[in-house]
């Protein structure tokens, strides 16, 4: 197992054994420690000191189901805080196969105008991987649609890309590092927090992976791996949401829409109503029936990644049967539709696309128009006009590049008071006032307002349960520390965050998640491990954040959300601070 | 739509009218065309119909809901279904999702919900947090 250092100051790469005190670290535990270990908490998030790590999950790249997940973690230029974003991708597989735990991108050239691409192969003689550096300044300020094509002709069809567009480019604070899916669109994006951004600063457009002769995963129990694997694929198959056909595979994420709508915590309008008139129009159920309508027949998702057998992610076709975009997540159409007062399809799905070819992230963006829609720069529902804003987002134009430093920059050019952000990060699309439990976790977490912060597992086995009341503040602030750590583990593990929803309700699906691991590396995990596991990868993250001056008064729910009722349900949040310190209070 | 359409089950005044959403596969218990992924009809019914005779107006067997809101509270969840004989208001908003429909616990922690499921939150936490109940397929 090595570390691969590739310094960018002068395009070298040094290949490290990897750190006894990093074994049993993965994914986001590894990239966040390793974050905290040599990142200058107070450095630029742009400059020379800040770094850019890649790490896969400690069952990424072997058989294990929806397992293809890559961390990707650093300073946030958008947040000033620790970062990891993941995405599902084969870059994640990749990396693992060729038995790289860490991929760390550091250092800065000096040049400003010259961009690199730089690719990892796997040396069969030396029995290693090496390194190539290419010039890559040719792809620079264009579509990744129209350069991921090139590379793959270039490089091959069997080599996997991380790269940017050119929101990162430009230095925003809203841009995603992007991977290829299965159908090589460049639409996997390590989104939030701007490590865009960060890559692009170095002058690394691409890193190529070619693991053709790798090795592979080496485990340490090979059968305990299968039964926990096989009790893992049960669960799957058997849930209702994440079966074949079941709700992921039909509607996607967004089958969440109208679900949120109808509970009145769809944020609608910048934040201003809990439910959207349109929303039904934006939905999951919507996408399916208008892709039947087009394509003449039932059309199911697909994996993002290789080996996921949920297959969540969407394709959206054209009235032409062309393909308009995929994959429309329930956060994108969201924040590109509810938020925005905008029930157009045909236009999410154009937003959609143009933020993924020039590489923004669609949450964020859609925090951003909202806040812009509300300080006077479009009305709401203008979605022409807020396409016109993405193009001048991703064209760098002086609107644009205002607009790209996110929904808080954006507020306060244009003096809006009623800003949708934690920690500088714009928040995703659940209502706090009206779901508070998520309003505990976007106000706590490390990463900025985040929706994926806090996913469960069964309760019984989280073991909160009979210690608290969940109607109460504290028994509420509990439970959000309870999921943060587990999701903490799961980002680590390599699994994706949706088999949360089968091992919730599925027990032997949870025991199967740990035996995977405990077979790979010959621990002996139990649950309890797996939350202790999580909670200290937390604890690293809130130290590096402390030290970056993001302490736990940055812990808060913006001040509207305690002021302004949200209708239909008229409520405020009202989770006082105390409850919210006492989440990280004793961690 | 017109109450016409449908069989005439509860007795006594027709003196509320209801905002019935079906959702997914349960539109096709509205007697009109659906939209896209949905179905919303208006039904005029007495004054006291239970959450339990609604269903029978529509013809809709219980078991094929999953969640259910009625006023943005969510009122029944997959197995789970404590409104059965929650009375209805005048101009109340009752919704209905099919199985393939989610909210999985984290994205609904701490949100409004009728009485029935804040009863047994009080008394079975677990319960609630669970997704899909004991026993149900
Ligand atoms: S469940 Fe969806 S997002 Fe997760 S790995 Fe599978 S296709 Fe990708």
């Amino acid at each position: 197992m090595w570390v691969l250092r590739i310094n960018m100051s002068d395009q070298s790469y040094k290949l490290e054994e990897l750190p006894e005190k990093y074994k049993l670290l993965y994914g986001r535990a590894l990239t966040s420690q390793m974050v905290y270990d040599e990142v200058p908490p107070l450095c630029h998030a742009l400059g020379l000191n800040n770094k850019l790590v890649f790490s896969a999950g400690v069952v990424t790249g072997t058989a294990a189901p929806t397992s293809a997940r890559v961390s990707v973690g650093g300073k946030s230029p958008l947040t000033g805080g620790i970062k990891e974003a993941n995405a599902g991708t084969a870059w994640g597989p990749d990396l693992a196969k060729m038995r790289v735990r860490a991929l760390v991108v550091e250092g800065l050239p000096e040049k400003k105008d010259v961009y690199w691409g730089a690719k990892v192969k796997w040396d069969d003689e030396a029995g290693k991987p090496d390194v190539e550096f290419f010039d890559a300044t040719e792809h620079i300020g264009k579509d990744v649609y129209e350069v991921y094509p090139q590379i793959f002709e270039k490089f091959g069809e069997k080599v996997s890309i991380a790269s940017m567009g050119t929101a990162g480019e430009l230095g925003y604070g809203n841009s995603g590092v992007v991977f290829n899916d299965m159908a090589r669109r460049p639409s996997r994006y390590a989104g939030r927090g701007g490590l865009g951004a960060v890559m692009a600063s170095k002058r690394l457009k691409f890193i190529i992976l070619d693991a053709k002769g790798a090795p592979g995963i080496d485990m340490v129990d090979k059968s305990l791996f299968d039964e926990g694997r096989k009790k893992l694929i049960d669960a799957i198959r058997s849930h209702p949401i994440s079966q074949p056909k079941g709700g992921l595979n039909s509607y996607g994420t967004a089958v969440l829409i109208n679900i949120l709508n109808e509970a009145g915590g769809l944020p609608t309008r910048n934040f201003s109503a809990g439910r959207f008139e349109g929303a039904a129009k934006t939905s999951g159920e919507a996408i399916f029936e208008t892709n039947k309508e087009r394509m003449g027949k039932e059309i199911y998702n697909h994996a993002c990644s290789p080996g996921c057998i949920i297959q969540c992610s969407n394709t959206y076709y054209n009235e032409d049967q062309t393909e308009a975009t995929s994959c429309i997540e329930y956060e994108s159409t969201w924040a590109l539709g509810a938020n925005l007062g905008v029930d157009n399809l045909d236009d999410i799905a154009t937003m959609v696309q143009l933020c993924n070819a020039y590489g923004l992230d669609t949450i964020e963006t859609g925090g951003t128009l909202g806040v812009a829609m509300e300080g006077g720069l479009l009305e709401f529902g203008d979605s022409k006009g807020a396409i016109q804003m993405i193009h001048e987002m991703g064209k760098g134009t002086a609107v644009g590049r205002t607009l790209g430093g996110g929904t808080e920059v954006t507020g306060k050019i244009y003096g809006v008071k009623r800003v949708p952000a934690v920690k500088g990060q714009g928040m995703p699309a659940y209502e706090p006032r009206a779901v508070k439990g998520i309003g505990i976790t976007y106000a706590t977490t490390t990463m900025g307002a985040d929706h994926t912060a806090g996913y469960t597992i069964a309760p019984e086995i989280l073991g909160v349960s009979g210690k608290l009341d969940p109607l109460s503040p504290e028994g509420k602030a509990a439970l959000s520390r309870a999921f943060q750590a587990t999701t903490a583990f799961i980002d680590s593990c390599g699994h994706c965050l949706f088999i949360a929803f089968p091992i919730l309700d599925i027990a032997t699906g949870f025991e199967g998640m740990i035996q995977e691991c405990n077979g790979v590396l010959g621990t002996n995990w139990n649950a309890d491990d797996i939350v202790a596991y999580g909670a200290e990868t937390l604890k690293v993250e809130r130290k590096f954040n402390e030290a970056a001056g993001i302490g736990k008064e940055a812990d808060r729910i913006p001040e509207f959300m305690k002021i302004e009722p949200l209708p239909p349900h008229n409520q405020i949040f009202d989770i006082p601070d105390e409850a919210l310190d006492s989440v990280f209070e004793d961690l | 739509m017109r109450l016409e359409s449908f069989p005439r089950l509860a007795v006594g005044v027709i003196n509320m009218k209801i905002d019935v959403w079906l959702y997914g596969v349960l539109s096709m218990y509205a007697s009109e065309k659906a939209e896209k992924g949905f179905a919303s009809v208006q039904l005029e019914l007495s004054e006291g119909t239970k959450v339990g005779e609604l269903l029978k107006t529509l013809n809709m067997p219980t078991e094929e809901r999953g969640i259910t809101f009625i006023n943005g509270k969510l009122s029944a969840l997959p197995g789970l279904q404590p409104d059965l004989n929650q009375e209805l208001k005048d101009e109340d908003r009752i919704s209905f999702f099919d199985h393939r429909s989610m909210w999985p616990f984290q994205y609904r922690h701490g949100a409004a919900m009728a009485s029935g499921l804040n009863q047994i939150l009080s008394t079975n936490p677990e319960t609630i947090m669970h997704h899909k109940q004991k026993g149900e397929d």
